[in-house]
């Protein structure tokens, strides 16, 4: 009965897992202070590299997964150079037209990557148990980033890039560490999509990946790293659990971005944490008072 | 021991003049007061010594070490922190993040390490938590410390600013306008701390608009007025001065 459960559920599981993947490729590049939405672009780039490394050179997918992770990184990082430059919605900008210009180069050079119809036949190498495993590893090093050094750097950036130097912090070197580790994970998590659905195809890396990705973290949550997962979580099963909503997906995730923004400007699991911390503080507040200490 | 030297400085914006022929010296075991009436050039010189603008011509040495064209974070590393006049603390965060996030030029635990979390940052990430908590420790804070610090009152915030500039060790503090919105208990508190610090060997400057305040703590002072400095030496002198006095009443 359990069993039967899971089978029916495994492809919404392994969506899932997949895009809690993409959601905290795209929340650690927003930790750090860097409005990017090059993801969508760089998890591209992975799939297509990947994908293309085994079915048409051979190469063992494990190596190409290996393969697909390196070029978003690299990629990031190149990209991280002029980015630099720029701030807040230009930095938007600027990536949105890497995206769409990694969207144009998939459709246009069709030899390599089969044009508008994309790459079918991919091997399908990437259970349910390795996406699991996959996303428990991303969680574990984006926790302990934020336990260290580099999580102390990007939240400080973030919140005051001008007394995050006056720190010692400098903003170029730290937003282009952000930038690789998400085009890793973005390339990374982009090799296990071409190798979990048989198929990629250039629209599925567009407009439609970049605003679900950004959705994922603004509505879970942009400071805890369950934030993203429980995002992710929460907005693929709903149209599930609601079936006729299925078909306007988007329109909901808009709706939904929408009124989190005006009311729960800090995603729904990070309000629910300083609620949990504010009770806390009150508590300590009325035993300090009790004991007497009116400091 | 060290000392802040700016020679000749100058900043010119197409034609303004920000700052004309500067010339300070910030020796270790002093408080050195910059006073000067409003848009004297006080933040222009806070801009320059820092690196968030480039100088037009002149020099900034910091003992032997030039520091002219030098970026922001690098002059942070070469032992140089700073408060600001209109308090930036990261107002979301608890206190003790804030305070620990001014150990960053300590921190030398290398990327990977960071990324995987491993034994040396951990360990890294304890001392400075333990650090920042007896810096909390000494400028009574204690009990704030899991408190967001933008819910802080505004002179605990002041402190808190201090503890995350103090945090980095420096061997000059730059306090731009410390004492701006403080009563005169408040700021007695305070002045108190930065004799401390002086007398421990850390030179100091102190940017102000409360002469009172100067008067009492600093025991050379330099007066801006347009860009260009107007007087310098004890403040008993200084505040006599007839070009002093003109500058400030705007006579």
């Amino acid at each position: 009965m359990m069993s039967d459960l899971f089978i029916a559920y495994r492809p919404l599981i392994d969506l899932f897992l997949l895009h809690s993947g993409f959601a905290l490729g795209q929340y650690i590049v927003l930790r750090a202070g860097v409005f990017s939405v090059a993801n969508a672009g760089l998890t591209a780039i992975g799939a297509y590299l990947s994908a293309w490394l085994t079915l048409r050179a051979g190469v063992h997918p494990a190596l190409s997964v290996i393969a697909g992770t390196a070029a978003g990184t690299l990629v990031a990082l190149l990209l991280s150079w002029p980015l630099a430059r720029l701030r807040g919605v230009y930095q938007a900008i600027a990536t949105l037209a890497f995206v769409q210009v990694v969207l144009s180069l998939n459709v246009y050079s069709e030899r390599f990557t089969g044009g508008a119809m994309g790459m079918n036949g991919i091997p399908k190498v990437v259970s349910t148990g390795t996406l699991f495993i996959s996303l428990l590893v991303t969680l574990y090093i984006i926790w302990a980033i934020s336990r260290t050094r580099l999580g102390r750097a990007f939240d400080a950036i973030r919140q005051d890039e001008m007394v995050a130097a006056s720190l010692g912090a400098s903003v170029r070197y730290y937003q282009s560490v952000a930038f690789a580790i998400s085009g890793a994970i973005a390339g990374y998590f982009g090799a296990m999509e071409a190798f979990n659905t048989y198929t990629i195809e250039p629209q599925r890396f567009g407009f439609d990946f970049l605003v679900a990705a950004l959705t994922y973290v603004v509505f879970g949550g942009r400071r805890s790293i369950w934030g993203p997962v429980v995002g992710a979580a929460v907005l693929i099963a709903l149209p599930e659990l609601a079936r006729p909503l299925a078909e306007y997906r988007t329109l909901v995730y808009g709706l939904i971005m929408i009124v989190v923004m005006a009311h729960l400007p800090r995603g729904v699991f990070d309000t629910f944490v300083e609620y949990l911390h504010r009770r806390r503080m009150a508590r300590m507040d009325r035993a300090a008072i009790a004991k007497g200490d009116n400091a | 021991m060290s000392t802040l030297v700016l020679d000749r400085v100058s900043k010119r914006f197409g034609g303004v003049i920000a700052a004309d022929n500067v010339s300070m010296q910030v020796p270790s075991g002093r408080i050195t007061g910059l006073i000067g009436p409003n848009g004297a050039g006080k933040t222009t010189i806070v801009n320059l010594i820092t690196g968030m603008m480039e100088l037009t011509a002149g020099a900034i040495k910091l003992d032997d070490r030039d520091l002219s064209t030098t970026s922001p974070h690098e002059v942070s590393r070469a032992g140089l922190a700073r408060t600001f006049q209109n308090i930036r603390l990261f107002k979301e965060a608890p206190v003790i993040d804030n305070v620990m996030g001014g150990f960053h030029r300590h921190e030398k635990c290398s990327l990977v390490s960071s990324l995987f979390a491993l034994p040396s940052a951990r360990a890294e990430t304890r001392q400075i938590r333990e650090k920042a908590g007896a810096l909390l420790e000494k400028f009574g804070m204690t009990r704030y410390a899991s408190y967001p610090a933008g819910s802080l009152a505004y002179g605990h915030q002041r402190r808190v600013e201090m503890m995350r500039a103090l945090a980095s060790g420096p061997s000059v503090l730059l306090l731009d306008e410390p004492v701006a919105g403080m009563n005169d208990v408040e700021a007695g508190e305070l002045g108190g701390i930065f004799r401390e610090l002086a007398n421990g060997g850390m030179a100091v400057l102190l940017i102000e608009h409360n002469m009172r305040f100067v008067t009492k703590l600093c025991e050379h002072v330099y007066v801006l007025d347009g860009g260009r400095l107007i007087a310098e030496g004890p403040p008993k002198q200084v505040t006599s001065d007839p070009a002093v006095i003109a500058a400030y009443l705007g006579a």
